[in-house]
């Protein structure tokens, strides 16, 4: 049964994120007077891309490997997800830590991908990138800490549950705040989608890819921005309250849609920041989930 | 020149030129052109300038089949004293030497560069004497402006030749920005060189896009036909250059043209600076990634493009300016059209505004980027908004009036912000302006003819300036009549053609993300300035490469014929 979620958590994220998506689309259409695309278009761009020549403009293989080690990075994080508080068969033998490792090693092979792609554009995009890995990471694991401390153990489900036990206290005021700041760096949207800047450098570290292992890059995308929607709400607002899992989980996941609905509002209504200006507002970021962790370790 | 202002300026100069021919045009804004010897070239270009005088643009021409001589006028605008000046001199043939007014004027920079490809002059003492306008492969020693060229020749492409870019700065790397690249909406090349992500200079290779505009129109079409091909020199301002184009052949021809005709000139130019400053809005939009500003910017313009469809037959590129006048009358029902759409688009464009003035967001991304001072503005002789958002107070339609402009009440927005952010609020405030003069227009319209009759063929060799103000600045056109029912020599220099000259300052210590909105924020127009030089240079011998050939050349893994 619990391998049985582990395949649930992976079709989940992987068949959900491309509607969410599509969510996005409408809702920044909506603010901008359009219509938008259909819901489903994301999924029609992946099988397009799928369909298409694979491009191998580099011609090395950290070059090729990168959008599959990508896409399976960041599905082997939302495997071990206790989704709805439930544990599955990956979640209790894996814990925070592993969790941090994947979503990093995803960023890591985006960067891979880029600088083995040898293009000037690639490159500022992937420095762009790991100033923000750099800095936006710490922010995921202080949340992850802020439950550690609270639960005292790794175990993930005891960590996500962690916060919804304790009540909302300073730190986790503190820390939701922060979240919530964090959220369009985490998806890499408006104004944080830097490292892609269309209109400067094209695409950043994706520019070379093309095709299939553009869909992979896409898909990669587009999972990771659910796992980060999808984190405030299990943190946070975990809805577990009815005790039937699969009403909670579609509780779970109703809130996340409206965190895209979010999103989807804050990047149509914001240009994007350059990466000095994203840099500083970072930091404050980073400091003010360290102070969280501090209160929490004060007992607040 | 009845104004007192103007007849003191004008006695200034004629005692400082005593000893040049003087010959003034008074059909038009005031214009005195002053025929001096090139070795007085420097000195008289520096004592206007000493007077305040603007650089506008250098004319070169081939005189050699009548006099054996080269031609070179340099253009300049008393803004203040509403009088323009030039500065007329020659070269024989055998020796087409001048001195360069470059070093002292930067932005002759262009002018002089250009005549160095088109027609083989030289210029002693010009500080990059690089290949501007001509193609890389286009062979040595052939001047294509020359009369003995023909419009159509296709020489031979040089072997073995290519741009080479200024050295980059020591330290830095180089991140290419064309030929093709999103932020620049047609083919130009940057060589923009950073350290880091903050740019230390830039090199920029452009007149990609050749199309020979004026060769083709001194030798192949006749006066008529050309407001129609000035119209294509750029898809936003058309209307300008058919204007400015018209008004010098009128001013060479001494035509006066009916009233009403010059009121609908003025309500086509209004219209398609409002058109020309929300497309900007959205475009500057689009540039900092804020692309709910583009697509509110551009739902409103839509209402422009429908009614320009409606006045003229076309979305843009509306044909309405002929020489004598105009082509279509704008009947009652019509002007209550206009009336209607202007009113909207005002309250709409009211809403983005409160939105824009308000947005912290869009601060940050634009105030104190593109930062150049008021002086430096001045010493390089940029116009239009990116000049008025710097505290430079020019504006052709205030300074020299044309069409109906002396009638209008309009405010000149001037800021002294001097950085992106002062440039998106004046031409936000001009757009308003351009509503108010719409309406005025509208009420003020005299009733009459829309078109004059060119009774007398017109008089050959006769020069004639022409200065309008574009969305984008001043453009400047200067005609040569000829002898063959169509001009002897037309030269072009859009806005765009001064401010880009500019735009590695404004670069110079910024970050490299700000380059877009700082190249954008000029509201450049490649098009504009790509006008001159011969079509192709392709070699019949070019063979056709296949697919496969293309993919492994763009692979870098060399590609053998």
């Amino acid at each position: 049964m619990s391998y049985a979620l582990v395949l649930l958590n992976v079709l989940l994220f992987a068949l959900l994120a491309p509607f969410f998506e599509g969510v996005i689309r409408r809702v920044t259409a909506r603010v901008q007077s359009r219509k938008g695309p259909p819901l489903l278009q994301p999924y029609f761009d992946v099988l397009k891309l799928l369909g298409k020549e694979n491009l191998d403009s580099a011609g090395t293989w950290p070059f090729r490997i990168a959008p599959v080690l990508a896409l399976a990075s960041v599905l082997a994080a939302v495997a071990l997800l206790p989704l709805a508080g439930k544990p599955n068969a990956l979640s209790a033998r894996t814990d925070a830590i592993s969790l941090v490792y994947l979503l990093t090693l995803g960023g890591v092979a985006v960067l891979l991908g880029a600088l083995s792609s040898r293009n000037t554009y690639a490159l500022i995009g992937a420095s762009r990138e790991m100033i923000t890995m750099i800095l936006i990471e710490p922010i995921l694991a202080m949340v992850l800490l802020l439950g550690v401390l609270e639960a005292r153990s790794l175990d993930l489900a005891a960590v996500l549950a962690a916060r919804a036990d304790a009540g909302w206290t300073v730190s986790t005021a503190l820390m939701a705040a922060v979240s919530l700041l964090a959220l369009q760096a985490f998806v890499a949207r408006q104004p944080f989608d830097i490292p892609e800047a269309e209109v400067e450098i094209l695409g950043g570290p994706m520019i070379e890819f093309g095709g299939p292992n553009l869909a992979l890059f896409k898909s990669y995308s587009m999972i990771k921005q659910m796992f980060y929607a999808y984190l405030p709400v299990a943190v946070f607002v975990p809805l577990t309250g009815t005790g039937v899992f699969a009403l909670d989980l579609a509780a779970q996941i109703a809130a996340t849609g409206l965190v895209f609905v979010l999103i989807g509002l804050l990047a149509s209504t914001n240009p994007r920041f350059r990466i000095d200006q994203a840099i500083r507002y970072y930091a404050v970021l980073v400091l003010v989930s360290f102070g969280a962790i501090g209160s929490a370790l004060c007992g607040y | 020149m009845g104004d007192p202002m103007t007849k003191d300026l004008a006695n200034r100069i004629e005692t400082r030129f005593r000893d040049a021919a003087v010959h003034v045009d008074r059909n038009g804004p005031p214009t005195v052109f002053l025929d001096i010897e090139r070795t007085g070239l420097r000195a008289a270009a520096n004592a206007l300038i000493a007077e305040g005088a603007r650089y506008q643009v250098g004319v070169g021409y081939d005189n050699l089949a009548r006099n054996g001589s080269f031609g070179l006028v340099h253009a300049f605008s008393f803004d203040r004293g509403g009088l323009l000046v030039c500065l007329r001199t020659s070269a024989p043939g055998s020796d087409p030497v001048f001195d360069s007014i470059t070093p002292d004027i930067p932005n002759a920079g262009w002018s002089e560069r250009e005549y160095i490809d088109l027609l083989g002059l030289r210029f002693a003492g010009h500080p990059k004497p690089k290949r501007l306008i001509l193609a890389d492969d286009w062979p040595a020693g052939i001047h294509p402006l020359r009369k003995d060229v023909p419009h159509d020749l296709v020489p031979p492409a040089a072997e073995d030749v290519a741009y080479r870019l200024d050295e980059a700065p020591p330290g830095t790397t180089t991140i290419p920005v064309g030929p093709f690249h999103p932020s620049l909406h047609e083919p130009a090349h940057f060589a923009v060189f950073v350290d880091g992500e903050t740019i230390k200079g830039c090199d920029y290779r452009g007149f990609m896009t050749h199309r020979g505009i004026e060769k083709l129109c001194t030798t192949q079409v006749s006066y008529n036909e050309v407001p129609f091909i000035a119209e294509r020199i750029c898809g936003i301002c058309g209307s300008v250059h058919a204007t400015a184009y018209s008004q010098a052949i009128e001013r060479a021809a001494g035509l006066a043209i009916p009233r009403r005709a010059e009121f609908i000139r003025t309500l086509m130019l209004e219209i398609e600076r409002i058109h020309s400053h929300l497309l900007w809005l959205g475009v500057a939009g689009h540039l900092i990634g804020f692309d709910t500003v583009f697509m509110q910017a551009w739902r409103v313009r839509e209402r422009i493009m429908w009614l320009c469809e409606k006045i003229t037959g076309n979305r843009k590129t509306y044909g309405m300016i002929l020489i004598g006048g105009v082509r279509r009358d704008i009947p009652p029902e019509l002007a209550a059209e206009i009336r209607r759409t202007v009113d909207q688009v005002e309250s709409e464009l009211s809403v983005i505004r409160k939105a824009i003035e308000k947005d912290t967001a869009i601060h940050k991304r634009t105030k104190g980027v593109g930062t150049i001072t008021r002086d430096e503005t001045v010493l390089w002789s940029l116009v239009g908004p990116v000049a008025r958002a710097r505290g430079v107070d020019i504006d052709t339609r205030r300074d020299h009036p044309y069409a109906a402009y002396d009638e209008m009440e309009f405010e000149v927005p001037v800021l002294d912000g001097c950085d992106v952010w002062s440039t998106l609020v004046v031409r936000l405030l001009e757009t308003f302006e351009s509503i108010r003069i719409v309406r005025q227009v509208l009420d003020r319209m005299p009733a009459g003819a829309i078109l004059a009759e060119c009774a007398d063929p017109i008089p050959p060799l006769r020069h004639a300036i022409s200065a309008v103000e574009a969305p984008r600045g001043e453009a400047v056109h200067y005609v040569i009549t000829g002898e063959e029912n169509r001009p002897d020599r037309w030269r072009v220099r859009a806005p765009t053609y001064p401010n880009l000259q500019g735009v590695p300052l404004m670069l110079l210590d910024e970050q490299f993300a700000d380059f877009p909105i700082i190249l954008g924020s000029i509201d450049p127009c490649f098009s504009c300035t790509d006008r001159v030089a011969v079509v192709n240079a392709r070699t019949g011998a070019a063979s056709v490469m296949t697919k496969n050939e293309l993919t492994a050349l763009s692979r870098g893994r060399g590609w053998r014929p």
